[in-house]
C-alpha cells in the first residue's frame, strides 16, 4: 500500500465529525490526544495527590470507626453521654483504703477483720462492690429524662464480684469476675446493647427481680458454662438464660444480671453500704449529636460532683498504638497529603502554562479569525478539567488500592485505657500466716490494652471530595494558563516561531 | 472601505524605539487589490496586522467602512474580525490537531452558526478551493499548497468583506505559487473582496489592480503596477531588487 493510500485510508476512517456537533469536545479530545504524554503526567500527579487524600481519609476514617468501637463497647451502642460519680472519702476505693486483716496461726482458727469489723472461723469472704465509682441516685435518671434535647436516659450498675476462701491454713487466691446490673426499662442503652446474643434469650421485663443472667462466651467458655447452667454472684445462684459475643475491643462484662438483683446484692465498697436506690453510672442519648454539648453542660448544672463524659472526651483518652495511628492520620497524614496535592497543582499549572506558551501562535491565529480570549480560555480551562477529571479517576482507584492495602497490611492496633479498679491483692511474705492485706493501693489503677482492628473505608463523602480536587486541580492549572493568555496580544502570538 | 490616517507605529525596542509604520497616509476603496511590497523588516506585516486590528497604531487613525478601528474595544475589533476580515498566513496558521474541515470551520465558530448552516459553509468553501476530498486530512497529512488552500478557504467561509494576505505563496515552490494566486485571483473577483496582499516579490504584486511600497516603515502607493519597480528609486531612496 503506497504512502499516500495509507494516508487517504486513515483520513477516510477519521471521522469528520467526531465528537459530534460540538466543535469544543472535538478539539478539546484532538487536543488532549496530541498532549497525550503531558496529559498524562499531569493527571498522574493530581492521582498521587487526590489517591493520598482517599488514602489518608480512608484511614483516618477506619481510625475513628476503631475508636467508635472502643467506645460502643464501653458504653454500648446509642450512648452518648455517660455521668458517673467519684468514690466519696472512706468507700475503700481509689485512694482511700479499705483495711482487711486475717489473724492466727497453723491449726488455730482464723479471725478475719474487715474495716473492724471481726469474724472468727474458716470462711468465704464474698463481695460484690461498686467498681471504683461513687453511686448515683436511681431518681437522678428521671431528672436528666426531663432534661431538653434527651431522648433517654438509662442506669447500671458496674460491680465487681471477688471471692477469697481462707481456712484455718491459708488465704486462697481470689478469684473475680465483673457484673453489670441492666436496667430493663432500657435495655437498648449500656454495654449489654452492644452485644450480640450467640445462645438463649435476652432479658424481659419481667426479669427485673429474677436470679437470671446473661454470660460473655469467653466467660461462658472459660468456666464451662452455657445456656441453663447456673453461675454465682455474690454467694446467689443466677440461671444463665442467655450467652452473648462482645467486641474484644473493650473489657466487656463477664455477668449481666437485672439492676434490682444487683442493687440488693451489692455493696457500695468492702465495708458495706446498700445499692438499693443507687446506681453509679446513667447512660444518656440525645436527641442529636449537635445537643451533646448542651445537654453535657445542663447535665453538670444538675449534678455538680459528677463526672459527665462524652465520646469526643473519652477518645482523647485513648492511648496505645490506636492513639498514635489517630495521630499519624490526622497531623502526619493530613499535612502530607496537603503537601503533595499543592505539589501536583503547581506542576499541573506549570505543565500548562508551559503548553499555552507553545501554542501562542495557534491562539494568535484563533484571535486574528475572530476567537474572543474568553472562548480560547474555555477551550484551554475544558482540557485542564477533562485531564484533572482523568486524575480524579485515577486517584480514586489509587485510593481504594492505598485502603486495600491498610487492610491487608495495617498492624494490630491496641487502645489502652487506664481504668482504676482501686482493688489489689497482697499475700503475707513473712513465711507464717499473719497479717493478709487486702485493700486499695494509693497508686490506684489497672491499664487495660484492648487490641482494634484497623481498617481503611473509602466513604461516598471522599470520594465526592476526590472529584472536588480534580476539579479544582483542573481549574487550577486551566486558569493559569488562561492568564498567560490574556496577555497575548495577536501581533505578538503570530510573530512566535513553533 | 480602509482610510489610514497619519499612522504610525512604534515599538520599544530596549532604549531604542523603532518605528515600524511612519505617517502612513492609504485610501483603499472597496473591490481594490492592493500589493503591499518592500524588503524583510520595512513594515509590511506590521501595516496588515493594523489593517486587521492585530495591532494597535501609536497614533493616527484607521477606518473601516467609517468605524475607527483605533478607538473600538478589543472585542468590537475581534468581533469585526470574526465576521468582516479574512486572513491568510505565510506559514499557513493551520491548527495541527484539527482536519481541514475543522480548520475552516473554526472561523464559523465566533458567528454563533447552528452546526448544520456550519457543516454546509465548511463544505462549500472546501469545495471552492478544491479540497472536498480532504476534509478529514489533518494538515501534516497536506502539502504545502494544500495547506494554503485551507487557510484561504477558512479566510473566506464567513464571506468577509476584506481578505488581508501576508505572503501567501512565501513558503510554496513556483508552481504552487501559480496555483495559489490564480485561486486567490479568481475568488477576488467571485466574491466581490477588497484584497491587501504583502509580498517581496515582484511578479506576485504585478498582479494586483496597485501596488504600494513600503520602505523604513513610509508607504508609497503607484496606481499601475508598470510603475512599481521602476519609479521608486530615488522617491524613497530604496531601489527594490
Amino acid at each position: 500500500m503506497s504512502a499516500d493510500t495509507e494516508v487517504q485510508q486513515a483520513a477516510g476512517n477519521r471521522p469528520v465529525y467526531a465528537g459530534g456537533r460540538s466543535f469544543f469536545l472535538r478539539y478539546l479530545g484532538r487536543e488532549l490526544g496530541r498532549r497525550a504524554r503531558q496529559a498524562i503526567v499531569i493527571a498522574l500527579g493530581l492521582a498521587l495527590g487526590i489517591g493520598l487524600v482517599i488514602t489518608v481519609s480512608a484511614a483516618a476514617d477506619g481510625v475513628k470507626n476503631a475508636q467508635a468501637s472502643v467506645l460502643h463497647s464501653l458504653y454500648g451502642v446509642g450512648t452518648d453521654i455517660t455521668v458517673t460519680e467519684s468514690p466519696s472519702a472512706g468507700s475503700g476505693a481509689k485512694g482511700h483504703h479499705t483495711s482487711i486483716s486475717i489473724q492466727g496461726g497453723p491449726g488455730s482458727k482464723p479471725t478475719v477483720c474487715i474495716n473492724g469489723k471481726c469474724s472468727t472461723g474458716a470462711q468465704n469472704i464474698a463481695n460484690l462492690v461498686s467498681a471504683n465509682k461513687g453511686t448515683l441516685s436511681y431518681s437522678d435518671i428521671a431528672k436528666i429524662e426531663k432534661l431538653a434535647h434527651v431522648s433517654a436516659a438509662a442506669g447500671g450498675l458496674a460491680l465487681s464480684d471477688t471471692d477469697i476462701s481462707i481456712s484455718s491454713n491459708s488465704a486462697g487466691p481470689p478469684t473475680q469476675f465483673t457484673v453489670q446490673g441492666v436496667d430493663l426499662s432500657h435495655a437498648d442503652l449500656g454495654p449489654l446493647s452492644s452485644a450480640t446474643l450467640s445462645s438463649g434469650h435476652t432479658f424481659t421485663t419481667s426479669d427485673a427481680n429474677s436470679d437470671v443472667a446473661i454470660i460473655d462466651s469467653s466467660y461462658a467458655t472459660a468456666n464451662k458454662l452455657k445456656v441453663g447452667s447456673y453461675v454465682t454472684v455474690a454467694k446467689t445462684k443466677f440461671k444463665v438464660i442467655g450467652v452473648v459475643t462482645q467486641s474484644a475491643a473493650s473489657d466487656p462484662p463477664d455477668v449481666f444480671i437485672p439492676l434490682a438483683r444487683a442493687q440488693a446484692l451489692g455493696s457500695a465498697n468492702l465495708g458495706g453500704g446498700s445499692l438499693k436506690g443507687y446506681v453509679n453510672t446513667i447512660y444518656v442519648t440525645t436527641a442529636s449529636s449537635a445537643d451533646i454539648s448542651a445537654v453535657s453542660k445542663e447535665i453538670k448544672a444538675l449534678l455538680p460532683s459528677a463526672t459527665v463524659t462524652t465520646p469526643s472526651s473519652l477518645a482523647s483518652e485513648i492511648n496505645g498504638s490506636l492513639g498514635s495511628a489517630a495521630k499519624l492520620a490526622g497531623d502526619l497524614g493530613t499535612w502530607l497529603s496537603i503537601l503533595v496535592l499543592v505539589a501536583a497543582f503547581a506542576v499541573a499549572g506549570l505543565l500548562t502554562m508551559s503548553a499555552v506558551s507553545r501554542r501562542a501562535r495557534e491562539f494568535g491565529t484563533l484571535k486574528a479569525i475572530g476567537w474572543r480570549s474568553r472562548r480560547i480560555i474555555g477551550q484551554v480551562m475544558g482540557e485542564s478539567v477533562t485531564t484533572g477529571l482523568i486524575g480524579g479517576a485515577i486517584g480514586i482507584g489509587l485510593g481504594f488500592l492505598g485502603a486495600f492495602i491498610i487492610d491487608k497490611i495495617a498492624p494490630s492496633l491496641t487502645a489502652t485505657i487506664t481504668n482504676d479498679s482501686g482493688l489489689k491483692f497482697a499475700q503475707s511474705t513473712s513465711g507464717g500466716p499473719g497479717p493478709v492485706a487486702v485493700g486499695g493501693s494509693p497508686l490506684g489503677g489497672t491499664t487495660q490494652n484492648i487490641p482494634v482492628h484497623w481498617s481503611a473505608s473509602v466513604t461516598l463523602a471522599v470520594i465526592g471530595l476526590a472529584v472536588l480536587l480534580a476539579i479544582v486541580g483542573g481549574l487550577l492549572s486551566g486558569a493559569l494558563g488562561s492568564w498567560r493568555i490574556t496577555q497575548l496580544r495577536p501581533a505578538d502570538a503570530l510573530a512566535r516561531v513553533d | 472601505m480602509y482610510t489610514m490616517t497619519n499612522v504610525t507605529r512604534l515599538y520599544q525596542k530596549g532604549r531604542h524605539t523603532v518605528p515600524a509604520v511612519r505617517d502612513v497616509n492609504l485610501d483603499i476603496p472597496d473591490g481594490d487589490w492592493l500589493a503591499v511590497q518592500g524588503r524583510t523588516g520595512h513594515g509590511k506585516t506590521t501595516l496588515l496586522q493594523l489593517l486587521g486590528g492585530l495591532d494597535h497604531a501609536t497614533s493616527g487613525s484607521i477606518t473601516l467602512d467609517g468605524q475607527d478601528l483605533t478607538r473600538m474595544r478589543e472585542a468590537q475589533v475581534t468581533r469585526l474580525r470574526a465576521t468582516s476580515i479574512g486572513f491568510v498566513f505565510q506559514t499557513f496558521n493551520l491548527v495541527q490537531t484539527l482536519t481541514a474541515a475543522d480548520n475552516v470551520e473554526a472561523a464559523l465558530i465566533p458567528l454563533g452558526m447552528g452546526w448544520a448552516e456550519r457543516r454546509r459553509r465548511t463544505a462549500e468553501a472546501l469545495d471552492s478551493v478544491g479540497l472536498s476530498d480532504r476534509a478529514r486530512h489533518l494538515p501534516s497529512e497536506l502539502s504545502g499548497g494544500q495547506q494554503q488552500r485551507v487557510a484561504i478557504a477558512r479566510a473566506l467561509v464567513k464571506e468577509p468583506k476584506v481578505l488581508l494576505a501576508d505572503e501567501p505563496t512565501g513558503n510554496l515552490d513556483e508552481d504552487t505559487r501559480e496555483d495559489i494566486m490564480a485561486l486567490l485571483e479568481k475568488l477576488w473577483r467571485e466574491h466581490g473582496l477588497t484584497m491587501v496582499l504583502v509580498t517581496h516579490e515582484t511578479v506576485i504584486a504585478r498582479r494586483a489592480l496597485r501596488i504600494a511600497v513600503m520602505s523604513k516603515g513610509r508607504l508609497a502607493i503607484r496606481s499601475s503596477p508598470g510603475e512599481a519597480t521602476n519609479n521608486l528609486v530615488g522617491e524613497i531612496g530604496e531601489p527594490l531588487s
